[in-house]
């Protein structure tokens, strides 16, 4: 029984405490590859105005829960109403021999298995699925049905667009999601393509040593330290300290690769090189003595 | 004095003292609100901001009180072992007590600032307790972590932070810190000693100081991009971030979620540089091999077990496993091919080239480029090392032979007229040289080098071998070309480059490039091998004709040693331990001298005033021939009286004040030698007396001192710039060089490059060392010579000519009375004015043997000597103790009638421990039973004249079972009743006892006359005004 009027005043969506908010702020959703290629399925939709909507309704929250499973993805989001809408995204799993056909392709090149185990999405990993006559992301419309409760008639509806969003950012944080939806976990992508490389596994009880665990040394009692309670370990005077530069400048920056942060299309970790050098010389100088002189008396 | 400690609890640095001034138990009621009682001897807050504060530069830091738990005995809290009190005697602790302790509480950037600026040699007063030099320590592995720019930034709660990055080896390092730490560390009461261990703490500490040090030098950073536009109302996390990293605020502003979902991925991303987990057994590993013939460089891949580095398994074994498990001795890998692709995986990041490999099946190894496997060496190589992985290079790489280097050849230069005949090198003498650039072994020619520079390949293969050929060396080589065409050195430059092989860079050295070869010949072969090892090419010379005496052989060697640098003009230092006779060594020498060098020119001797008349003593005992002449008082030759004087002499005997005062007049005369005995009192090297001293000029120099040289490095180097002026470079450079890599730092390189430095030009035998000791009688006995002071002189006249008018007029029991009564003010007199006087007035500079013995203990202790010191006056043992105690900051025990047989028991056994290197003992109080065979250092400060007595305390240091030698040291003034009535013992000491019976009541025997002549005092007793006040009178 809404009055009239509410056709044209811009309906607020209900807040929603502890939604699943978007990550980023600003600009585009999803960093690395294939959450970009995930969402750009979904933009080569021509949504139109649903797109910005959608996005900020990932942004603001307005999606209460996502959950991937084989073949579809359900989620719940707060519209304009009172009760959340019920969205459904489904995605046709790969049948077995379609998986089996993908694992052989990437079971050739060591790089798939090394970057999967890495927590990336190889990004040659389209040619391998195509090489097989496949395609492991929605490539059109029609790959993906959609389905929201809401009374909108347009599908996909920014419901839909949210969720979709939200979904890119998972997918950055664990690209084994995508293959979830397609039907394949983790271990049976990995144990598959084992399977191609050598003849045949034999299961093996665990094997692992732990021998070598990290045994850490408690605080012995103090009580029982009455007598070298002041005294520390001959060892420290031993110990040599050699400040000098490093040997490759810049190193930790090198080992870390780039940052999940972009600030103005630069990366942060190219941002912060600057603090390195800058801190580094500034420590090294102090360690060659510029700045004491009250020693010498 | 004060006794520094100090505590870390993760976030904040505290400092406390204890005091030696305040009362060992509470007096009064001074209990804290809890009911815990409050440390009684600590420093209280007030007192922490006036002094230590202040001494410190501590601005900033506030006071408070925390609860510690520390060892107490029955009257509460003990004192920490470096706190030297008069009032204790050592007791086991009992317990813990739980204490309020004043402390000032400083934040980590303050901590970072006052641990890497705390002074290695602590200011007067103060001592640093382990606790606190455990920090120091750690303090500067922080500093040497972000010199090597291992930080990082992260996110915890609600505020960014850099923290240390650690590999494999500096974890390691980090965990035998850990081990060296105090357990006081821990005292703070609600220490969570259960949730954390000493690694933990000490990763907290490391943590604290690379964000205070990392963020102390970004201040004037801007980490962001240029903005344009407006600043928006929210700035995002990742901005906000940036700028709290180089901002005194890390605080970020932003809803709980928001920040936990960014510190979630901000600390994902750097959580790549965490070691692996320690469980997995195996590592992959990588091994480049260079190419043989016609090949390419391979990089092959393996995985290794951590435990057992030489067990690898090639990867191509471990695609062929079958089963999910790989079991090799033992060790058995999961999913052994999953770990091997995981960490290729990782691996391509940090060597981009790997991608190629990672194309096929089944990776086993990599073909590569010179080009690329010189990339590998240079960059990837130490990026995988660092990231845990296994790396393995051709034992070339890295080896100091295969860069470019030069081959120097040496030899004399042609002798300029006039000049030939002279035996004298000098260290700025000039030696000709020729060089060559080599590669390895290998010597490449001019027209090589250039080609070699043209291919701009940083790795070349000569004759087979592989060397690498860095742009910077390449550049230093063309620097060496311009630099060096006349082919000249000077001797002091080729004794750097030749007496140090291991190619260490070199204060001021010629060029960067690292010496390959050195080859010399003539005399400047024979010469350089023999500094390099003095004993194997030193002529070993007989005692001179003239020495009235013995040397012992080491004493010869010692003679040998200094003619042969005086024969190369070069600067000596004898640094022989004390007791090993430095003295007559140096006589013999310039006996020695005399007899075979024509005219050598007079002898300057410096020595402090204490031992100047000691010198001329033993020259005429030990050279009656050398003519010397005393350059002190006020009766003391100027002008051109002094110079006629100085040239006709052959010792010229001066102090250290006068040789500043009268520097005109010694300038004037062309010294053979100048010798400095007990030269560390030129230490200071800006005090006007060592710039006076060091402009004299003689042919050749030479110092004498038993302190331990080689461990006092500014010192070193004073006295070295006195010897041999610039041979160790500026004190600038050598502080950077030497002083800071080996005092602060413990470098072992610095200081064996030091010592070979420095060893031609030090000699320093210990009486421990087999060669010495096997000449060494296990029991030496040497008399100490000093002067009294004006006021001892004064009141020792006074004393003596009251005594003699008395006893003029009596006689009988009356008489002898009268002079004991006298001998005993003497004794006291000569001991310390306040002994006589009995006034306790200030004990400083009044006693010439006092500071005599202050510092000969000085020495003895510095060495790791123990002494025993015998008085007859329980009164001068405890003013010995207090002054001791003060000056040298080491535990100084005294036992007289008084002590208890408990505490004598302790205090016998903290002496032969070693916790006491000073052990006072009252001469009666020492009756027998003690065993004190620690010591080999007897003191007899003042004369019992009866020589069974003092042998009977000489023996309790030596014992059947010592296994030192022991030096008996009996002090004796010149021109006083001690050195006639020592004379009066030493010639008697044939005769029987009987002559000179049980006691001293024979010297009451004697006539008045020669009583008169046995104790009035002479001249030559009296300094004329201490070192310190001749210096006030030259403004």
């Amino acid at each position: 029984m809404s009055p009239y009027w509410s056709y044209y005043e811009p309906a607020k969506p209900k807040k929603v405490e502890n939604g699943l908010k978007a990550k980023s702020k600003r600009g585009c959703i999803g960093e690395t590859w294939w959450s970009k290629r995930w969402v750009k399925t979904l933009e080569s939709f021509n949504l139109g105005a649903r797109l910005t909507r959608g996005k900020s309704y990932a942004r603001k929250g307005q999606v209460i829960s996502i959950d991937v499973n084989p073949g579809i993805v359900r989620a719940r989001v707060q519209g304009t109403g009172s009760e959340p809408y019920d969205v459904v995204i489904k995605l046709k799993p790969l049948s077995d021999a379609e998986w089996d056909k993908a694992a052989s392709t990437m079971a050739s090149k060591a790089v798939f298995a090394a970057r999967l185990l890495g927590g990336e999405m190889p990004q040659n990993i389209e040619e391998a699925f195509s090489e097989s006559g496949l395609s492991l992301f929605p490539s059109k419309g029609r790959d993906l049905k959609t389905d929201c409760s809401c009374p909108d008639w347009s599908n996909p509806c920014k419901h839909i667009a949210a969720v979709y969003y939200l979904l890119a950012e998972q997918f950055d944080c664990d690209p084994f999601l995508i293959f979830k939806l397609r039907g394949r976990s983790k271990e049976q992508i990995m144990e598959a393509m084992r399977k191609m490389r050598s003849a045949e596994a034999v299961e093996e009880a665990d094997g692992i040593s732990r021998s070598s665990q990290d045994a850490r040394e408690q605080f012995k009692p103090l009580e029982e330290c009455l007598d070298c309670y002041w005294q520390g370990g001959g060892e420290l005077d031993l110990l040599e300290i050699n400040p000098r530069a490093p040997d490759v400048k810049g190193a930790v920056l090198e080992r870390l690769g780039p940052s999940p942060f972009y600030i103005a299309g630069v990366n942060l970790a190219a941002l912060l090189s600057k603090a390195y050098e800058k801190a580094g010389k500034a420590a090294l100088q102090r360690a060659t003595g510029e700045t004491e002189s009250k020693e010498m008396q | 004095m004060y006794v520094l400690h100090s505590l870390w609890d993760t976030e904040a640095f505290y400092i406390w003292a204890e005091s030696s001034a305040l009362p060992l138990v509470n007096q009064g009621y001074s209990v804290s609100s809890e009911g815990i009682p409050a440390h009684p001897f600590s420093l209280p807050g007030k007192e922490l901001k006036t002094q230590i504060s202040r001494a410190f530069h501590l601005n900033g830091a506030k006071t408070r009180a925390l609860i510690l738990r520390i060892p107490s005995g029955k009257n509460g809290p003990l004192p920490s072992p470096w706190l030297l009190r008069e009032d204790y005697i050592s007791q086991k602790p009992a317990g813990l007590i739980e204490c309020a302790v004043d402390v000032l509480a400083l934040a980590p950037d303050l901590a970072a600032k006052f641990l890497l600026d705390l002074p290695i040699h602590p200011l007067k007063g103060v001592v640093y307790a382990d606790s606190m030099r455990f920090w120091s320590r750690l303090a500067l592995y922080s500093l040497e972590l972000v010199a090597k720019e291992q930080f990082v930034p992260a996110v915890r709660e609600r505020y960014s932070l850099w923290k240390a990055v650690m590999d494999e080896t500096d974890l390691e390092r980090l965990d035998r810190f850990s081990k060296a730490m105090p357990p006081s560390c821990q005292a703070l009461r609600l220490f969570p000693t259960d949730k954390s261990s000493p690694k933990d703490l000490a990763r907290s500490f490391v943590d604290g100081m690379a964000d205070s040090l990392v963020r102390g030098s970004l201040e004037q950073l801007t980490l962001l991009p240029p903005k344009r536009g407006r600043r928006p109302r929210v700035i995002p996390l990742p901005q906000q971030f940036l700028l709290s990293l180089t901002s005194k605020d890390p605080t970020l502003e932003a809803s709980t979620e928001e920040v936990a979902a960014f510190a979630k991925k901000m600390n994902s991303w750097i959580s790549e540089l965490e070691p692996k987990a320690v469980s997995v057994p195996f590592r992959t590993c990588f091994r480049l091999q260079a190419p043989a013939e016609e090949e390419t460089w391979r990089l092959s891949f393996f995985l290794q077990a951590k435990d057992d580095r030489s067990l690898m398994v090639p990867a191509g074994e471990v695609w062929r496993t079958k089963s999910d498990a790989l079991t090799l001795l033992k060790k058995s890998i999961k999913n052994p091919q999953e770990q091997l692709l995981a960490d290729l995986g990782r691996a391509a990041r940090l060597f981009p080239q790997l991608e190629k490999s990672l194309e096929t099946a089944r990776p086993a190894e990599l073909e590569m480029e010179t080009t690329e496997a010189y990339s590998f060496l240079r960059q990837s190589a130490p990026l995988l090392e660092q990231n845990g992985f296994g790396v393995m290079l051709p034992t070339w790489w890295q080896r100091p032979g295969t860069r470019l280097g030069v081959k120097l050849q040496l030899r004399d230069a042609p002798r300029k007229e006039g000049n030939a005949g002279s035996a004298f090198f000098g260290l700025n003498s000039v030696v000709e040289y020729d060089w060559q650039l080599s590669l390895g072994d290998y010597v490449i020619s001019r027209e090589e080098f250039a080609q070699l520079s043209h291919l701009k390949i940083p790795l070349i293969q000569i004759r087979g071998e592989w060397m690498e050929l860095r742009p910077q060396d390449i550049e230093a080589a063309i620097d060496f070309f311009h630099k060096n065409r006349n082919h000249e050195m000077t001797l002091a430059e080729a004794l750097h480059l030749g007496l140090n092989p291991a190619g260490h860079p070199l204060p001021e050295a010629k060029t960067t490039l690292p010496v390959h070869g050195f080859e010399a010949e003539g005399k400047i072969k024979e010469m350089l091998s023999a500094l390099s090892d003095p004993s194997g090419h030193m002529k070993q010379l007989s005692s001179p004709l003239d020495f009235q005496g013995t040397l012992r052989p080491y004493q010869l060697r010692g003679v040998s040693w200094l003619m042969y640098l005086n024969r190369l003009g070069l600067g000596a230092c004898l640094a022989d331990d004390m007791g090993l006779g430095k003295t007559i060594e140096l006589i013999a020498f310039l006996l020695h001298e005399r007899e075979t060098m024509k005219g050598p020119g007079p002898t300057l001797l410096i020595c402090p005033m204490s031992v100047a008349g000691n010198w001329e003593r033993e020259i005429e005992r030990f050279a009656p021939g050398l003519k010397v002449l005393m350059h002190h008082g006020l009766g003391r030759l100027s002008g051109q009286d002094f110079e006629k004087a100085a040239e006709k002499a052959d010792v010229v005997i001066t102090t250290y004040s006068l040789a500043q005062r009268d520097e005109e007049e010694l300038n004037a005369v062309s010294w053979g030698h100048i010798v400095l005995d007990e030269a560390q009192s030129i230490k200071n090297q800006s005090a006007r007396q060592t710039q006076s001293i060091k402009r004299l000029k003689a042919t050749q120099k030479i110092a004498l001192t038993g302190t331990p040289v080689e461990n006092r490095l500014s010192e070193l180097w004073s006295i070295m710039d006195f010897l041999n002026p610039g041979y160790l470079g500026s004190f600038e450079s050598f502080r950077r060089d030497f002083v800071l890599p080996i005092e602060r730092y413990n470098n072992r390189a610095h200081s064996e490059a030091l010592r070979s430095l420095i060893q031609p030009f030090v000699l320093r035998r210990l009486k421990t060392d087999t060669t010495v000791i096997k000449d060494l009688p296990e029991k030496t006995e040497m008399k100490v010579g000093y002067n009294l002071t004006p006021e001892q002189a004064s009141l020792y006249a006074a004393v003596v000519e009251d005594m003699l008018s008395r006893i003029e007029s009596s006689e009988g029991m009356k008489r002898r009375g009268q002079i004991l009564a006298a001998l005993t003010k003497l004794k006291q007199i000569c001991n310390h004015p306040a002994l006589f006087l009995q006034d306790g007035s200030p004990l400083e500079g009044r006693s010439g043997k006092l500071s005599r013995l202050e510092e000969m203990l000085d020495e003895a202790i510095s060495v790791g000597d123990r002494a025993l010191i015998f008085t007859q006056f329980a009164g001068m043992g405890a003013m010995l103790r207090h002054q001791l105690q003060e000056k040298l900051g080491v535990e100084v025990l005294f036992l007289h009638g008084k002590t208890s047989r408990k505490q004598r028991e302790e205090m016998i056994q903290r002496f032969q421990q070693g916790s006491s290197p000073i052990f006072i003992l009252s001469l009666k109080a020492g009756g027998f039973g003690l065993n004190l065979t620690a010591a080999n250092h007897v003191f007899h400060f003042d004369r019992w004249w009866n020589p069974a007595v003092e042998n009977q305390a000489t023996d309790r240091a030596f014992r059947i079972g010592q296994k030192k030698n022991v030096f008996v040291h009996k002090f004796v003034c010149a021109g006083t009743l001690e050195e006639r009535i020592d004379q009066m013992i030493e010639q008697k000491k044939a005769l029987a006892e009987s002559v000179i019976g049980t006691g001293e009541a024979w010297l009451t025997e004697l006539s008045d006359d020669s009583l008169r002549e046995l104790l009035v005092l002479r001249q030559e007793a009296v300094s004329n005004g201490s070192d310190s006040s001749d210096r006030s009178d030259r403004k």
